[in-house]
């Protein structure tokens, strides 16, 4: 039965293994020597245990990756081995066009097989990493072993203008709900221990995962493992690669992103409505330092689509946001884009009212995430221009204050997700 | 001579009042119909606002972004549904009230309403899901012009939804068979209008647009590294 969704491939394989510890899935083409270096620190683990590698190896290169697997000085067949390097291959998968797709679509793969194998804990590594520490991925998976954490978070060394929608967004409003200071509830990489997969896959459930869009189960993963009293950590991991962005496809990128994360919080209100500040959460590894982007940015693109958005969205925003926004929003529109400054108290309030109109349905719900779109490239224009000539510590310092505003205007959500229709200011 | 006057007088005046009589007992009836009628319309409109005041239908609406309430008495959805109910109760109690008449004439009338009911029904329902269609697809016109930053997001989203308007409109009067030729030729010409105006200002606006995404989509094609700094996720 667990099998069912996982890749034929994987299952042929890993038949011949009756048992593992850890099962870790590789997503990103990581090239074969990096794929070895991780086998080799796996291999350090404490305790020897067995580990089961999957290696995304597309269709067409399954026939060279006995090559691969020989490279890392792996045997798939040894059954007293303690590690096994698998090809795996998403079978019936488009190309997925984010991280976070390849992610969902390979979550359902990995649960079950490490179900199956009775793991005690599965890790999904899907980003490409740069300036990592050395033995990196020990410290993302130790805590499973050991037991100390049920799921390890990553934290990547900041870039300014990297993973603005994780900084403007869900970091901070994950904080302000669950009341633990992590950098990226939703990963892409991270570990998770056998409790929280467990939990997760009979929570969400197959079906859950398939009706409602896999992206429900990586918005999940900290509301569940919090509001279940799980242990949460978060590991350095480097920087981050990030795929180059097509302005055009914003839109469907917050739709498809914020939709989860406010079904999650949805979900999950008994629980965040009881935490009131938040606390910092342990953090392995240190951070190394990481070149930043040099030169000014141009965001009149961006004001400019935040402006068009205020002169033709109020009829939709008006349905979703208090008369008081609309106003500060419209002033805000005047201003030339030198001084364009999106205070960080209106950009909280509007994040919640629209997770408030999506709880409610006030409107269809993409049309509602896709309205956000200038309101969000706004945020950005406004962080943008702060921060175009300033130090990575001043962009921390901004970042910081941003999340303390999610968690300063947290009364107000909950008043309003309490009572929507009589506390509106 | 007379006589025969006389006896055809009273012949006449018999037949006049034998005629009244015989209507007398449809003209009762139809005025119990109609008072009957009025009593279960002022009860279901009454109903009918009670259930929609308790379900905050008015407040639904304005919600949903529909513009009932500027075309409704005192600004009430609710009222005017009320007000629709009840007026339907007392036509049919009014339509069965002259069936009650018996005459050829009435019975045809009635037969003939009655027929035609269903067409009306059904060209409320086409009007009804198209106007919800309408508002549907120029919310999502709006949303994805504002976000591919289009000036003219706007007139996009109007135009295409007085199009499906039209179509809707265009639809329901040929459902209730009201100058079906004069409404398909007047449908054409205006929908063919709108089309055209559309694609001249689209065209004509958007010149720049395209040949802006043509290179863009050259430069992808060149593997030209992109220029913008931000990543998103």
């Amino acid at each position: 039965m667990e099998t069912e969704s996982t890749p034929q491939q994987t299952v042929k394989s890993a038949e011949e293994i009756d048992g593992a510890d850890l099962v870790v899935g590789i997503l990103a083409d990581l090239g074969q020597y990096a794929v070895a270096g991780l086998c080799d620190d796996l291999r350090g683990l404490p305790g020897n245990p067995r580990v089961v590698v999957l290696q995304n190896v597309p269709q067409n290169a399954l026939q060279n990756h006995a090559a691969s697997a020989s490279a890392a000085g792996s045997d798939s067949s040894a059954q007293n081995s303690s590690l096994f390097l698998l090809p795996w291959t998403l079978h019936g998968q488009s190309l997925p066009t984010t991280p976070f797709e390849s992610v969902t679509a390979a979550f359902s793969s990995i649960f079950a097989l490490s179900e199956r194998l009775g793991a005690r804990g599965c890790c999904l590594l899907a980003s490409h990493l740069e300036y990592a520490p050395s033995k990196w991925i020990c410290r993302l998976t130790e805590p499973l072993l050991d037991k100390s954490s049920d799921f390890v978070a990553p934290r990547y060394a900041l870039r300014k203008f990297e993973g603005l929608l994780n900084h403007s967004i869900i970091s901070p409003l994950t904080r302000s709900l669950y009341g633990k200071r992590i950098q990226n509830p939703m990963g892409p990489d991270f570990a998770i221990s056998q409790q929280l997969f467990q939990t997760l896959w009979g929570a969400e459930g197959r079906n859950g995962e398939r009706t409602a869009g896999g992206m429900n189960l990586l918005a999940s993963l900290l509301p569940r493992a919090v509001c279940s009293d799980l242990q949460v950590c978060q590991a350095y991991l480097g920087a981050r690669t990030y795929p180059p962005v097509d302005w055009t496809a914003v839109s469907s990128l917050l739709t498809q992103v914020l939709g989860p994360v406010f079904l999650a919080m949805e979900r999950s209100a008994a629980c965040w409505q009881k935490t009131r500040a938040s606390t910092p959460i342990r953090t392995l590894n240190q951070p190394l330092p990481v070149p930043q982007p040099a030169g000014s940015v141009e965001v009149a693109r961006l004001v400019n689509s935040f402006q068009l958005g205020v002169r033709d969205l109020q009829e939709i925003w008006g349905l979703v946001l208090p008369p008081a926004i609309l106003l500060e929003l419209r002033k805000l529109s005047r201003l030339p884009a030198e001084q364009h400054h999106f205070p960080d108290d209106l950009w909280v309030r509007i994040v919640y009212d629209f997770a408030l109109a999506h709880r409610l349905r006030t409107i269809n719900r993409d049309h509602l995430l896709a309205s956000l779109t200038p309101l969000y490239l706004g945020w950005v224009a406004s962080y943008a221009r702060e921060m175009e000539n300033s130090e990575v510590t001043a962009a921390e310092q901004r970042l910081e204050r941003l999340a303390l505003a999610y968690e300063a205007e947290k009364p107000y959500l909950v008043s309003r997700w309490r009572w929507p229709d009589r506390f509106n200011p | 001579m007379w006589q025969q006057v006389r006896q055809a007088l009273n012949q006449s005046t018999t037949d006049f009042i034998t005629r009244l009589a015989r209507l007398l007992p449809g003209f009762v009836a139809l005025v119990v119909a109609l008072l009957m009628s009025l009593i279960l319309a002022w009860i279901a409109a009454m109903v009918v606002r009670r259930l929609l005041v308790s379900m905050q239908f008015d407040e639904r609406l304005a919600r949903l972004g529909s513009s009932a309430a500027e075309w409704s008495p005192r600004r009430s959805p609710t009222l005017l549904v009320s007000t629709i109910a009840a007026w339907t109760i007392v036509i049919i109690g009014l339509l069965i009230g002259l069936a009650a008449f018996n005459s050829d004439v009435t019975s045809s009338l009635v037969r003939s309403v009655f027929a035609y009911v269903p067409h009306i029904i059904g060209a409320i329902i086409v009007l009804f899901v198209g106007l919800v269609v309408a508002r549907f697809v120029a919310r999502s016109v709006l949303i994805g012009a504002v976000n591919l930053n289009l000036g003219y997001a706007r007139l996009l989203s109007v135009g295409t939804k007085w199009l499906v308007i039209v179509l809707t409109v265009a639809m329901a009067l040929v459902h209730l068979k009201i100058a079906v030729g004069i409404v398909e030729l007047a449908f054409g010409i205006l929908f063919g209008g709108i089309v055209f105006a559309l694609a001249l200002a689209v065209g004509l606006g958007s010149k720049e647009l395209v040949s802006k995404s043509l290179e863009r989509d050259a430069r992808k094609n060149s593997s030209e590294v992109l220029e913008e700094p931000f990543r998103h996720l």
